[in-house]
């Protein structure tokens, strides 16, 4: 029998008992709906948090932290920035203060002065510039903005993130004096609805809570606003951050009362590979093993292996689903097996062979696994999307996290395969019993 | 004359539960191409054997059973499922598939015997024309009498140009009048369109119908009787 009467015989079956096969049809649609759901979210996802550090973290730098095991440490602010992202862009904590803990742990601290140290490692190296990064807040007009500040080098900084570290109004100064900031733009409009707490050229207090005295004090003191920065948006990972407040290195060293940096920021002359390995190690080396070396590669690598994992565990508790529907066609089909043993004979007198009855019933449940699949797969797709509108509108707590669903060609045929590879697997059983049924037998059957 | 049908000795014992039973012991006979048979006999005479094993549904235990000269006892699953497309199976209930037309349940056996679709439509339709239901061909098996109903199993079980027609009490389920019909249908398929039929009943009214009876008795045939038309 020709391929197509096959096919066409296993449809006018399945025509028959249209409310059956309509609830079959439908168990394979829940599983692959909540596998395409869930990948595509989690998969959009990923996407988004990657451009976000590229963005921030430019494949041709290098941030050396303190502590031999931070690149671990990353791993947990980028998990944390999975669930809340709203909480990480809020406090700032997404970003790299992450040494902190290394350092605490190994005793290891970098000085404002090891960048000199870095330069003269390789001539692979362009320059480095040291970061302190702390907690603290902006207080104007009696009103707080709570946000990171940084100890930078403003002029080595905009070298660093020329597209992102660039003012929206005022100006970012080369030369600047001690207390002029520059600010991102979250510093300055806090609900981001265009409430501005002050403008570029104001003066405005800066806090930061001193823990390390024996008796807590907030320490404080009046700066000059030169610039508001334009919207980074993202976590701020690495890079220029919206809720940041930038001051001269030196003026954060007078005003923590410290000269140790929380991290190095290297700049590469090339962002290949070899290139990124050699001046790893030879920091690493330097520092007898004790800082850490973070490159883009690394954190990206990192970050796939975490969404890895992640897309393999919603996966599997999707696939879990699935299988319940393949139970589910393996019964209809024991149940429609039993009801059609008559059939079966005639078929089998008329002359038809046994490969021909197997291939009818697979072909049955093939054309439910097709459809289920690909209404499952449209499904999946309007639920990722409704789901993504809801984190946008922040219907899940915050102001909103912007994620664009992402069905990949692997995603799509992956979940078609896994509809109809299910389907006929669970439909095996009982085709091979209905192709094995002795025509004399099956002709007998009431 | 080329010989159809040819049974040496044939013998079919199955169980029954633990119980052997001996349905056929030792039949010997011989159907000429064109020739019109019927096979008489009481329930438990060994004839429903007798139909599985000329219709090539079951093998033979021992002895030869040679179909358009081939050993049956000899073939494998596959073999029997290919030589069954060579005969045409008229069945008692009629066994149409349901969901199918008239029309469909003809073109079924030519799909299944890889005939392609504009042909086995064409051909289809000239058969059942033959037998009668030209304007019936786009009914469904619920839609048609008994009568009908056989005849669509008629023009079933001739799709595949058959060597000859096997039919199981082919009046059994219809009355007399309608019987009546078909029969004159199976005469007619007969005479004019050289159709070679074998026939398993208990009526003896309808076996004188056929050229010769072979009257079968506790598996065996006891007689043979050439009817006068």
């Amino acid at each position: 029998m020709k391929t197509y009467d096959i096919l066409g015989y296993s449809f006018s079956a399945i025509k028959l008992r249209k409310l059956r096969a309509a609830l079959t049809t439908l168990g394979v649609i829940i599983g692959i709906a909540a596998i395409v759901a869930l990948l595509s979210i989690t998969q959009g996802l990923q996407v988004s948090i990657t451009n976000d550090l590229n963005r921030g973290l430019s494949s041709s730098t290098l941030i050396v932290v303190p502590g031999s095991n931070a690149l671990g440490a990353v791993g947990g602010g980028v998990g944390g920035g999975l669930g809340g992202g709203r909480a990480a862009r809020g406090t700032g904590t997404g970003s790299i203060n992450l040494g902190g803990s290394g350092a605490a742990s190994s005793g290891f601290v970098l000085y404002d002065n090891y960048t000199s140290q870095i330069d003269a490692l390789s001539p692979l190296i362009t320059s480095s510039m040291a970061v302190i990064e702390r907690a603290g807040y902006v207080n104007a007009d009696g009103l707080n903005s709570s946000s990171t500040i940084y100890g930078v080098d403003f002029s080595q900084y905009t070298g660093q993130y020329p597209t992102t570290f660039i003012a929206a109004s005022g100006t970012i100064p080369t030369n600047p004096s001690n207390n002029d900031i520059v600010v991102g733009t979250r510093v300055n409009d806090p609900r981001e609805n265009g409430t501005t707490l002050f403008s570029a050229g104001d003066n405005v207090g800066i806090v930061w809570t001193n823990a390390t005295t024996l008796q807590i004090v907030n320490e404080t003191y009046t700066a000059h606003v030169s610039g508001v920065l334009q919207k980074v948006g993202g976590f701020g990972f690495g890079g220029p951050s919206d809720t940041g407040v930038y001051m001269p290195l030196s003026q954060a060293e007078s005003f923590f009362g410290t000269n140790q940096v929380d991290y190095i920021i290297v700049q590469l002359k090339n962002s290949d590979n070899a290139t990124i390995t050699t001046v790893s190690k030879l920091i690493t080396d330097h520092f007898d093993g004790q800082v850490t070396v973070i490159s883009s590669t690394a954190v990206l690598s990192l970050l796939s292996t975490i969404f890895g994992t992640i897309q393999l565990f919603l996966g599997g508790i999707a696939a879990i689903s699935l299988l319940v529907a393949g139970i589910g066609i393996m019964n209809i089909m024991i149940v429609s097996l039993i009801e059609r043993t008559r059939e079966i004979g005639i078929l089998k007198a008329l002359g038809m062979k046994s490969r021909t009855v197997l291939s009818i019933f697979l072909g049955e449940s093939a054309i439910i696994g097709l459809m289920g699949a690909l209404l499952g797969i449209l499904l999946g797709w309007i639920l990722a999307n409704i789901t993504a509108r809801l984190l946008a509108s922040g219907a899940f707590g915050g102001t909103g996290f912007k994620v664009t669903p992402l069905l990949t060609p692997e995603v799509f045929v992956g979940s078609l395969a896994f509809g109809i590879g299910i389907s006929v697997i669970f439909a095996l059983y009982p085709a091979w019993r209905a192709s094995k049924l002795k025509p004399v037998e099956a002709l007998r059957y009431e | 004359m080329t010989t159809l049908l040819e049974a040496v000795d044939l013998k079919k014992t199955y169980m029954l539960g633990k119980v052997p039973v001996e349905a056929v012991r030792g039949v010997n006979m011989k159907v000429e191409a064109g020739d019109f048979v019927s096979i008489l006999g009481p329930s438990g005479s060994g004839k429903s054997t007798m139909l599985n094993l000329i219709g090539a549904l079951d093998k033979p235990t021992s002895g030869k059973l040679l179909i358009d000269g081939v050993d049956i006892s000899k073939l494998n699953d596959n073999q029997l499922t290919d030589l069954r497309r060579r005969i045409g199976f008229v069945f008692q209930f009629f066994n149409l598939i349901p969901r199918l037309t008239a029309l469909g349940n003809v073109e079924l056996a030519m799909s299944i015997a890889d005939v392609g679709k504009f042909e086995r439509r064409q051909r289809a339709a000239k058969l059942l024309e033959t037998v009668g239901l030209k304007d019936r061909i786009n009914h469904k098996p619920a839609e048609l009498s008994g009568g009908q109903q056989q005849r669509v199993a008629i023009a079933r079980a001739l799709a595949n140009n058959p060597k000859f027609l096997l039919l199981d009490e082919p009046t059994g389920n219809i009355d007399s009048k309608t019987a009546a019909e078909v029969i004159g249908l199976l005469k007619k398929l007969n005479i004019e369109n050289h159709v070679s039929i074998i026939m398993v009943t208990h009526d003896q009214h309808l076996a004188r119908e056929a050229n010769r009876t072979l009257q079968m008795f506790d598996g065996m045939l006891t007689s043979e009787v050439v009817n006068q038309q």
